[in-house]
Protein backbone atom coordinates (compact mmCIF):
# COMPACT_ATOMS: atom_id res chain seq x y z
CA UNK A 1 0.00 0.00 0.00
CA UNK A 2 1.46 3.63 -0.83
CA UNK A 3 2.16 5.78 1.73
CA UNK A 4 -0.98 8.17 1.88
CA UNK A 5 -1.52 11.92 3.26
CA UNK A 6 -4.33 13.78 4.43
CA UNK A 7 -4.29 17.49 3.75
CA UNK A 8 -6.98 20.33 3.81
CA UNK A 9 -7.53 22.59 1.24
CA UNK A 10 -8.82 26.05 1.02
CA UNK A 11 -9.60 26.69 -2.37
CA UNK A 12 -10.59 29.54 -4.56
CA UNK A 13 -14.62 29.24 -5.27
CA UNK A 14 -16.13 31.31 -8.02
CA UNK A 15 -19.22 30.57 -9.87
CA UNK A 16 -18.44 33.19 -13.11
CA UNK A 17 -16.98 36.43 -13.46
CA UNK A 18 -19.44 38.15 -11.93
CA UNK A 19 -18.82 36.25 -8.94
CA UNK A 20 -16.89 38.13 -6.19
CA UNK A 21 -15.60 34.69 -5.06
CA UNK A 22 -14.51 33.38 -1.89
CA UNK A 23 -12.29 30.48 -0.07
CA UNK A 24 -13.75 27.57 0.84
CA UNK A 25 -12.22 24.43 3.19
CA UNK A 26 -11.82 20.80 1.88
CA UNK A 27 -10.17 18.11 3.71
CA UNK A 28 -8.93 15.40 1.84
CA UNK A 29 -8.19 12.34 3.08
CA UNK A 30 -5.74 9.16 2.00
CA UNK A 31 -4.41 10.66 -1.08
CA UNK A 32 -1.57 8.70 -2.14
CA UNK A 33 2.19 10.42 -2.16
CA UNK A 34 2.55 9.01 -5.70
CA UNK A 35 -0.82 11.23 -7.11
CA UNK A 36 0.12 14.43 -8.83
CA UNK A 37 -1.20 17.49 -7.55
CA UNK A 38 -4.25 17.46 -10.24
CA UNK A 39 -4.73 13.91 -9.58
CA UNK A 40 -5.12 15.30 -5.94
CA UNK A 41 -7.86 17.48 -7.06
CA UNK A 42 -9.41 14.72 -8.88
CA UNK A 43 -9.75 12.80 -5.91
CA UNK A 44 -11.61 15.68 -3.94
CA UNK A 45 -13.95 16.65 -7.47
CA UNK A 46 -15.07 12.98 -7.27
CA UNK A 47 -15.62 13.19 -3.59
CA UNK A 48 -17.88 16.67 -4.30
CA UNK A 49 -19.70 15.10 -7.37
CA UNK A 50 -20.31 12.05 -4.80
CA UNK A 51 -21.84 14.68 -2.11
CA UNK A 52 -23.98 16.56 -4.90
CA UNK A 53 -21.12 19.67 -4.65
CA UNK A 54 -20.16 21.47 -7.73
CA UNK A 55 -16.37 20.12 -8.20
CA UNK A 56 -13.49 22.20 -8.71
CA UNK A 57 -12.92 24.11 -11.78
CA UNK A 58 -9.25 23.66 -12.85
CA UNK A 59 -7.34 24.20 -16.81
CA UNK A 60 -5.51 20.78 -17.98
CA UNK A 61 -4.66 18.80 -20.61
CA UNK A 62 -1.37 17.10 -21.26
CA UNK A 63 -0.64 16.33 -17.69
CA UNK A 64 2.65 15.89 -19.00
CA UNK A 65 3.93 19.68 -18.57
CA UNK A 66 4.34 20.46 -21.44
CA UNK A 67 1.45 22.26 -23.12
CA UNK A 68 0.97 24.85 -20.54
CA UNK A 69 -2.76 24.50 -19.68
CA UNK A 70 -2.73 23.99 -16.29
CA UNK A 71 -1.71 26.28 -13.66
CA UNK A 72 -2.96 27.63 -9.76
CA UNK A 73 -1.33 29.71 -7.66
CA UNK A 74 -0.41 27.08 -4.78
CA UNK A 75 0.63 28.64 -1.66
CA UNK A 76 1.66 32.13 -2.97
CA UNK A 77 3.65 30.13 -5.62
CA UNK A 78 2.66 29.90 -9.00
CA UNK A 79 3.06 25.46 -10.19
CA UNK A 80 3.52 25.35 -6.46
CA UNK A 81 6.77 25.63 -4.72
CA UNK A 82 9.01 23.59 -6.59
CA UNK A 83 11.45 25.15 -9.42
CA UNK A 84 10.74 24.50 -13.25
CA UNK A 85 7.25 22.68 -12.59
CA UNK A 86 4.32 22.60 -13.89
CA UNK A 87 1.34 22.33 -11.66
CA UNK A 88 0.42 19.17 -13.37
CA UNK A 89 3.93 17.37 -12.51
CA UNK A 90 4.37 18.20 -8.80
CA UNK A 91 3.75 15.50 -7.13
CA UNK A 92 1.95 15.24 -3.24
CA UNK A 93 5.16 13.67 -1.91
CA UNK A 94 6.60 17.20 -1.38
CA UNK A 95 3.49 17.57 0.87
CA UNK A 96 3.27 16.22 4.83
CA UNK A 97 0.48 14.65 6.26
CA UNK A 98 -1.81 17.50 8.57
CA UNK A 99 -0.72 20.45 5.70
CA UNK A 100 -2.90 23.17 4.55
CA UNK A 101 -2.51 24.34 1.00
CA UNK A 102 -3.86 27.36 -0.24
CA UNK A 103 -5.51 27.12 -3.88
CA UNK A 104 -5.88 30.43 -5.71
CA UNK A 105 -6.66 31.39 -9.64
CA UNK A 106 -3.37 33.52 -11.54
CA UNK A 107 -4.31 37.09 -10.58
CA UNK A 108 -4.00 39.70 -13.15
CA UNK A 109 -6.58 42.08 -14.76
CA UNK A 110 -5.78 40.48 -18.58
CA UNK A 111 -6.35 37.13 -16.88
CA UNK A 112 -10.15 37.35 -15.54
CA UNK A 113 -11.43 34.42 -13.65
CA UNK A 114 -13.91 32.24 -15.69
CA UNK A 115 -14.88 29.55 -12.80
CA UNK A 116 -12.66 29.12 -9.81
CA UNK A 117 -9.06 28.13 -11.00
CA UNK A 118 -10.00 28.80 -14.32
CA UNK A 119 -8.62 31.95 -15.86
CA UNK A 120 -9.06 33.37 -19.80
CA UNK A 121 -5.35 33.84 -20.89
CA UNK A 122 -6.38 34.76 -24.53
CA UNK A 123 -5.03 38.32 -23.78
CA UNK A 124 -1.71 35.82 -24.58
CA UNK A 125 -3.45 34.18 -28.32
CA UNK A 126 -3.91 38.93 -29.15
CA UNK A 127 -0.48 39.60 -28.40
CA UNK A 128 1.13 36.42 -30.42
CA UNK A 129 -1.44 37.30 -33.35
CA UNK A 130 0.44 40.45 -33.70
CA UNK A 131 4.08 39.38 -33.97
CA UNK A 132 3.99 35.52 -33.43
CA UNK A 133 4.51 34.76 -37.00
CA UNK A 134 7.27 34.75 -39.55
CA UNK A 135 6.96 35.66 -43.74
CA UNK A 136 8.09 32.94 -45.91
CA UNK A 137 8.04 32.89 -49.46
CA UNK A 138 5.38 30.45 -51.49
CA UNK A 139 6.16 28.08 -54.10
CA UNK A 140 8.67 24.84 -53.32
CA UNK A 141 10.03 24.71 -50.20
CA UNK A 142 13.45 25.36 -49.51
CA UNK A 143 16.18 22.69 -48.46
CA UNK A 144 16.99 22.67 -45.32
CA UNK A 145 20.19 23.47 -44.93
CA UNK A 146 19.55 26.60 -47.53
CA UNK A 147 19.51 29.24 -44.46
CA UNK A 148 22.71 29.16 -42.33
CA UNK A 149 22.21 30.06 -38.08
CA UNK A 150 24.52 30.18 -36.15
CA UNK A 151 25.05 27.51 -33.19
CA UNK A 152 24.24 30.20 -30.19
CA UNK A 153 21.49 31.52 -31.79
CA UNK A 154 19.83 28.66 -32.40
CA UNK A 155 20.59 27.67 -29.07
CA UNK A 156 18.87 31.09 -27.58
CA UNK A 157 16.23 30.60 -29.97
CA UNK A 158 14.90 27.47 -28.59
CA UNK A 159 15.01 28.28 -25.31
CA UNK A 160 13.16 30.99 -25.81
CA UNK A 161 10.79 28.61 -27.30
CA UNK A 162 10.22 26.77 -24.86
CA UNK A 163 8.10 29.00 -23.52
CA UNK A 164 4.59 27.03 -23.12
CA UNK A 165 2.39 30.08 -22.61
CA UNK A 166 1.68 29.14 -18.97
CA UNK A 167 1.03 32.52 -17.81
CA UNK A 168 3.16 31.52 -14.68
CA UNK A 169 5.39 34.27 -14.64
CA UNK A 170 2.44 36.98 -15.15
CA UNK A 171 1.34 35.15 -12.13
CA UNK A 172 4.20 35.45 -9.86
CA UNK A 173 5.26 38.95 -11.31
CA UNK A 174 4.61 41.26 -8.05
CA UNK A 175 3.06 43.70 -11.30
CA UNK A 176 1.55 41.18 -13.38
CA UNK A 177 3.64 42.18 -16.06
CA UNK A 178 3.71 39.43 -19.18
CA UNK A 179 7.29 40.63 -20.15
CA UNK A 180 9.11 37.31 -19.47
CA UNK A 181 6.15 35.92 -22.00
CA UNK A 182 6.54 38.56 -24.95
CA UNK A 183 10.10 38.95 -24.22
CA UNK A 184 9.99 34.64 -24.81
CA UNK A 185 8.10 35.45 -28.04
CA UNK A 186 10.29 38.65 -29.54
CA UNK A 187 13.61 36.26 -28.57
CA UNK A 188 12.47 33.01 -30.53
CA UNK A 189 12.27 35.02 -33.83
CA UNK A 190 14.43 38.44 -33.46
CA UNK A 191 17.52 35.44 -33.02
CA UNK A 192 16.97 33.81 -36.76
CA UNK A 193 17.07 34.66 -40.01
CA UNK A 194 13.53 33.71 -40.49
CA UNK A 195 12.21 36.45 -38.22
CA UNK A 196 14.22 39.52 -39.58
CA UNK A 197 11.47 40.46 -42.27
CA UNK A 198 8.91 41.71 -39.52
CA UNK A 199 11.81 42.26 -36.73
CA UNK A 200 10.93 45.87 -36.10
CA UNK A 201 6.69 45.77 -36.42
CA UNK A 202 7.07 42.08 -34.33
CA UNK A 203 8.55 44.16 -31.04
CA UNK A 204 6.32 47.38 -31.95
CA UNK A 205 3.01 45.60 -31.89
CA UNK A 206 3.55 42.76 -29.44
CA UNK A 207 4.53 46.05 -26.97
CA UNK A 208 1.29 47.55 -27.74
CA UNK A 209 -0.62 44.74 -27.35
CA UNK A 210 0.99 43.73 -24.04
CA UNK A 211 0.62 47.30 -22.73
CA UNK A 212 -3.34 47.42 -24.24
CA UNK A 213 -4.41 44.16 -22.38
CA UNK A 214 -3.46 45.88 -19.19
CA UNK A 215 -0.41 44.32 -17.94
CA UNK A 216 2.15 45.60 -15.63
CA UNK A 217 5.20 46.88 -16.25
CA UNK A 218 8.46 44.64 -15.57
CA UNK A 219 10.62 46.19 -12.30
CA UNK A 220 13.19 43.86 -12.73
CA UNK A 221 11.98 41.56 -9.53
CA UNK A 222 12.79 38.33 -11.59
CA UNK A 223 9.88 36.41 -10.41
CA UNK A 224 8.78 34.87 -13.30
CA UNK A 225 12.30 33.54 -14.15
CA UNK A 226 11.77 31.89 -10.78
CA UNK A 227 8.35 30.67 -11.34
CA UNK A 228 8.89 29.80 -15.35
CA UNK A 229 8.27 26.41 -15.36
CA UNK A 230 10.66 25.84 -18.77
CA UNK A 231 13.49 28.34 -17.09
CA UNK A 232 12.55 30.99 -19.48
CA UNK A 233 15.79 33.23 -18.63
CA UNK A 234 15.30 37.14 -17.79
CA UNK A 235 17.70 38.12 -20.58
CA UNK A 236 15.01 37.81 -22.83
CA UNK A 237 13.33 40.68 -21.36
CA UNK A 238 16.93 42.78 -21.40
CA UNK A 239 16.42 41.37 -25.57
CA UNK A 240 12.67 42.54 -25.46
CA UNK A 241 13.61 46.09 -24.34
CA UNK A 242 16.79 46.05 -26.71
CA UNK A 243 14.53 44.97 -29.54
CA UNK A 244 11.65 47.46 -28.90
CA UNK A 245 14.74 50.51 -28.48
CA UNK A 246 16.20 49.38 -31.44
CA UNK A 247 12.51 49.43 -33.68
CA UNK A 248 11.74 53.31 -31.60
CA UNK A 249 14.48 55.11 -33.37
CA UNK B 1 6.92 57.45 -33.01
CA UNK B 2 8.40 59.42 -29.72
CA UNK B 3 4.66 59.71 -28.73
CA UNK B 4 3.84 55.97 -28.63
CA UNK B 5 7.32 55.43 -27.19
CA UNK B 6 6.32 57.84 -24.40
CA UNK B 7 3.06 55.85 -24.10
CA UNK B 8 4.50 52.40 -23.90
CA UNK B 9 5.60 50.48 -20.52
CA UNK B 10 8.94 49.85 -21.80
CA UNK B 11 9.94 53.34 -23.35
CA UNK B 12 8.80 54.72 -19.89
CA UNK B 13 10.80 52.69 -17.74
CA UNK B 14 13.98 53.34 -20.06
CA UNK B 15 12.95 57.10 -19.28
CA UNK B 16 13.10 56.69 -15.84
CA UNK B 17 16.12 54.82 -16.45
CA UNK B 18 18.18 57.09 -18.20
CA UNK B 19 16.92 59.95 -16.40
CA UNK B 20 18.43 57.64 -12.94
CA UNK B 21 21.53 57.05 -14.82
CA UNK B 22 21.91 60.77 -14.99
CA UNK B 23 20.98 61.37 -11.25
CA UNK B 24 23.14 58.99 -10.23
CA UNK B 25 26.50 60.57 -12.53
CA UNK B 26 25.91 63.50 -10.88
CA UNK B 27 25.45 61.62 -7.56
CA UNK B 28 29.18 60.67 -7.92
CA UNK B 29 30.15 64.30 -8.94
CA UNK B 30 28.70 65.62 -5.61
CA UNK B 31 30.47 63.07 -3.67
CA UNK B 32 33.62 64.09 -5.31
CA UNK B 33 32.78 67.20 -4.24
CA UNK B 34 31.90 66.22 -0.30
CA UNK B 35 34.92 64.36 0.05
CA UNK B 36 36.60 67.41 -0.06
CA UNK B 37 35.85 68.18 3.33
CA UNK B 38 38.27 65.58 4.09
CA UNK B 39 40.97 68.36 2.94
CA UNK B 40 39.98 71.29 5.60
CA UNK B 41 38.21 73.90 5.30
CA UNK B 42 40.31 76.08 3.38
CA UNK B 43 40.12 73.58 0.46
CA UNK B 44 36.55 72.56 0.62
CA UNK B 45 35.27 76.45 1.01
CA UNK B 46 37.38 77.01 -2.23
CA UNK B 47 35.80 73.89 -3.70
CA UNK B 48 32.41 75.65 -2.98
CA UNK B 49 33.40 78.61 -4.07
CA UNK B 50 34.28 77.67 -7.29
CA UNK B 51 31.39 76.19 -8.30
CA UNK B 52 29.34 79.30 -7.20
CA UNK B 53 31.33 81.29 -9.64
CA UNK B 54 30.10 78.90 -12.82
CA UNK B 55 27.48 81.10 -13.07
CA UNK B 56 25.19 80.77 -15.86
CA UNK B 57 26.68 76.97 -16.15
CA UNK B 58 25.34 76.33 -12.96
CA UNK B 59 22.06 77.97 -12.95
CA UNK B 60 21.39 75.30 -16.59
CA UNK B 61 22.54 72.39 -14.91
CA UNK B 62 20.42 73.11 -11.81
CA UNK B 63 17.46 73.73 -14.01
CA UNK B 64 18.66 70.44 -15.67
CA UNK B 65 18.70 68.75 -12.45
CA UNK B 66 15.80 69.36 -11.34
CA UNK B 67 14.01 68.45 -14.66
CA UNK B 68 15.75 65.17 -14.11
CA UNK B 69 14.36 64.73 -10.71
CA UNK B 70 10.56 65.22 -12.33
CA UNK B 71 11.00 63.26 -15.24
CA UNK B 72 12.12 60.14 -13.01
CA UNK B 73 9.69 60.92 -10.49
CA UNK B 74 7.00 61.32 -12.98
CA UNK B 75 7.51 58.42 -15.15
CA UNK B 76 7.73 56.11 -12.39
CA UNK B 77 4.46 57.45 -10.95
CA UNK B 78 3.14 56.36 -14.33
CA UNK B 79 4.85 53.03 -14.53
CA UNK B 80 3.90 52.02 -10.72
CA UNK B 81 0.59 53.57 -11.45
CA UNK B 82 -0.55 51.05 -14.72
CA UNK B 83 1.63 48.02 -12.55
CA UNK B 84 -0.78 48.69 -9.42
CA UNK B 85 -3.79 48.32 -11.77
CA UNK B 86 -2.60 45.25 -13.57
CA UNK B 87 -3.38 43.65 -10.27
CA UNK B 88 -6.48 44.43 -8.65
CA UNK B 89 -7.05 41.11 -7.16
CA UNK B 90 -4.19 40.48 -4.41
CA UNK B 91 -3.00 37.04 -3.24
CA UNK B 92 -4.33 35.42 -0.21
CA UNK B 93 -0.23 33.74 0.69
CA UNK B 94 2.33 35.77 -0.47
CA UNK B 95 5.64 34.35 -1.17
CA UNK B 96 8.33 35.58 -3.04
CA UNK B 97 11.47 33.15 -4.57
CA UNK B 98 14.82 34.06 -3.48
CA UNK B 99 15.46 35.89 -7.09
CA UNK B 100 13.71 38.97 -5.51
CA UNK B 101 16.51 40.98 -3.41
CA UNK B 102 15.83 43.61 -0.82
CA UNK B 103 16.86 46.23 -2.62
CA UNK B 104 14.14 45.53 -5.17
CA UNK B 105 11.29 44.81 -2.67
CA UNK B 106 12.45 48.37 -0.88
CA UNK B 107 12.71 50.45 -3.50
CA UNK B 108 9.03 52.43 -3.29
CA UNK B 109 10.31 52.77 0.47
CA UNK B 110 13.88 54.16 -0.53
CA UNK B 111 12.51 56.19 -3.67
CA UNK B 112 10.17 58.06 -1.12
CA UNK B 113 13.09 58.30 1.63
CA UNK B 114 14.93 59.72 -0.93
CA UNK B 115 12.40 62.25 -2.12
CA UNK B 116 12.08 63.45 1.63
CA UNK B 117 15.37 63.53 2.30
CA UNK B 118 16.18 65.88 -1.06
CA UNK B 119 13.81 68.02 0.05
CA UNK B 120 15.27 68.60 3.71
CA UNK B 121 18.67 68.47 2.13
CA UNK B 122 18.13 71.32 -0.21
CA UNK B 123 16.88 73.31 2.82
CA UNK B 124 19.48 72.51 4.90
CA UNK B 125 22.90 73.03 2.79
CA UNK B 126 20.92 74.88 -0.72
CA UNK B 127 19.20 77.64 0.72
CA UNK B 128 20.67 78.43 3.42
CA UNK B 129 22.44 81.54 4.09
CA UNK B 130 26.08 81.16 3.94
CA UNK B 131 27.19 84.39 5.02
CA UNK B 132 25.20 83.69 8.66
CA UNK B 133 28.37 83.73 10.74
CA UNK B 134 26.30 82.53 13.77
CA UNK B 135 25.93 79.21 11.47
CA UNK B 136 29.46 79.09 10.47
CA UNK B 137 31.73 79.24 13.58
CA UNK B 138 33.06 75.99 15.10
CA UNK B 139 35.49 77.01 18.45
CA UNK B 140 35.33 80.59 17.77
CA UNK B 141 36.21 80.12 13.87
CA UNK B 142 34.24 81.23 11.38
CA UNK B 143 34.40 78.43 8.73
CA UNK B 144 32.23 79.23 6.41
CA UNK B 145 30.37 76.48 4.36
CA UNK B 146 32.62 73.75 5.72
CA UNK B 147 31.29 75.31 9.44
CA UNK B 148 27.83 75.09 8.44
CA UNK B 149 28.27 71.73 7.06
CA UNK B 150 30.38 70.77 10.41
CA UNK B 151 27.80 72.84 12.34
CA UNK B 152 24.89 70.88 10.88
CA UNK B 153 26.57 66.79 11.37
CA UNK B 154 26.94 67.99 15.44
CA UNK B 155 23.28 67.27 15.62
CA UNK B 156 23.06 63.70 15.96
CA UNK B 157 19.27 64.27 14.80
CA UNK B 158 20.65 65.65 11.84
CA UNK B 159 23.51 63.23 10.93
CA UNK B 160 21.29 59.67 11.89
CA UNK B 161 18.59 60.83 9.38
CA UNK B 162 21.37 61.82 6.63
CA UNK B 163 22.69 57.97 7.46
CA UNK B 164 19.53 56.60 7.23
CA UNK B 165 18.97 58.38 3.97
CA UNK B 166 22.33 57.31 2.56
CA UNK B 167 21.50 53.34 3.51
CA UNK B 168 18.41 54.66 0.77
CA UNK B 169 20.58 55.62 -1.52
CA UNK B 170 22.89 52.52 -1.51
CA UNK B 171 19.95 50.37 -1.24
CA UNK B 172 18.19 52.36 -4.27
CA UNK B 173 21.25 52.54 -6.54
CA UNK B 174 22.46 48.43 -5.66
CA UNK B 175 18.60 48.04 -7.84
CA UNK B 176 19.17 50.76 -9.89
CA UNK B 177 22.60 49.97 -11.51
CA UNK B 178 21.28 46.33 -12.25
CA UNK B 179 18.30 47.54 -13.84
CA UNK B 180 19.26 49.95 -16.09
CA UNK B 181 21.60 47.26 -17.82
CA UNK B 182 18.40 45.23 -18.13
CA UNK B 183 16.22 47.64 -19.43
CA UNK B 184 18.30 48.99 -22.01
CA UNK B 185 19.00 45.16 -22.76
CA UNK B 186 22.58 45.26 -22.00
CA UNK B 187 22.24 42.07 -20.08
CA UNK B 188 22.96 38.58 -21.86
CA UNK B 189 22.36 36.22 -19.24
CA UNK B 190 26.18 35.45 -18.76
CA UNK B 191 26.46 39.03 -17.17
CA UNK B 192 23.19 39.22 -15.21
CA UNK B 193 25.26 37.37 -12.24
CA UNK B 194 28.33 40.05 -12.24
CA UNK B 195 25.97 43.02 -13.17
CA UNK B 196 24.22 41.75 -10.01
CA UNK B 197 27.17 41.83 -7.53
CA UNK B 198 28.31 44.78 -9.35
CA UNK B 199 25.47 46.81 -8.71
CA UNK B 200 25.26 46.57 -4.87
CA UNK B 201 29.35 46.79 -4.45
CA UNK B 202 28.64 50.54 -6.12
CA UNK B 203 25.79 51.22 -4.24
CA UNK B 204 26.92 50.25 -1.10
CA UNK B 205 30.13 52.41 -1.99
CA UNK B 206 28.68 55.35 -2.52
CA UNK B 207 26.42 55.28 0.62
CA UNK B 208 29.15 54.10 2.80
CA UNK B 209 31.54 57.45 1.36
CA UNK B 210 28.81 59.72 1.57
CA UNK B 211 27.81 58.01 5.27
CA UNK B 212 31.45 58.50 6.30
CA UNK B 213 31.38 62.72 6.28
CA UNK B 214 28.74 62.50 9.43
CA UNK B 215 30.61 60.13 11.08
CA UNK B 216 34.03 62.00 10.48
CA UNK B 217 32.49 65.31 12.35
CA UNK B 218 30.70 63.58 15.09
CA UNK B 219 34.33 61.85 15.93
CA UNK B 220 36.52 65.03 15.15
CA UNK B 221 33.84 68.05 16.60
CA UNK B 222 31.82 66.13 19.12
CA UNK B 223 28.36 65.93 19.20
CA UNK B 224 26.02 68.89 20.22
CA UNK B 225 24.06 67.16 22.45
CA UNK B 226 27.57 66.57 25.01
CA UNK B 227 27.88 70.12 25.08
Amino acid sequence: MDKTISLTLKVWRQKNAEDPGKFELYPVKDISIDASFLEMLDVLNEQLVLEGQVPIAFDHDCREGICGTCGAVVNGRPHGRLSKTTLCQLHMRHYSDGDTIVIEPFRAKAFPVVKDLVVDRSSFDRIVRKGGYVSVRTGQAPDAHATAVSKPDADLSMDAAQCIGCAACVAACPNASAMLFVGAKVSQYALLPQGQVERKIRAQAMVSQMDAEGFGACSNEYECEAACPKGISVSNIARLNREFLRSSI
Amino acid sequence: MLAKFLKSSIGRKQIVAVSGLLLMLFLVFHLSVNLGIYLGPHTYNLLAHRLEQLGPVRVVAEAGLTGLFLIHIFFTFLVVKASRRARKIGYAVQSSSAQRSLSTRLMPLTGTVLLVFIISHLIDFKFIDVNNTLLAVVEEHNLGLYGIVVNSFRNPFTSTWYMIAMIAVGSHLSHAIDSVFQTFGLNDGDTHRGLHKSSVIIGTLIALLFGSIPLYVLLTHGSLLQQ
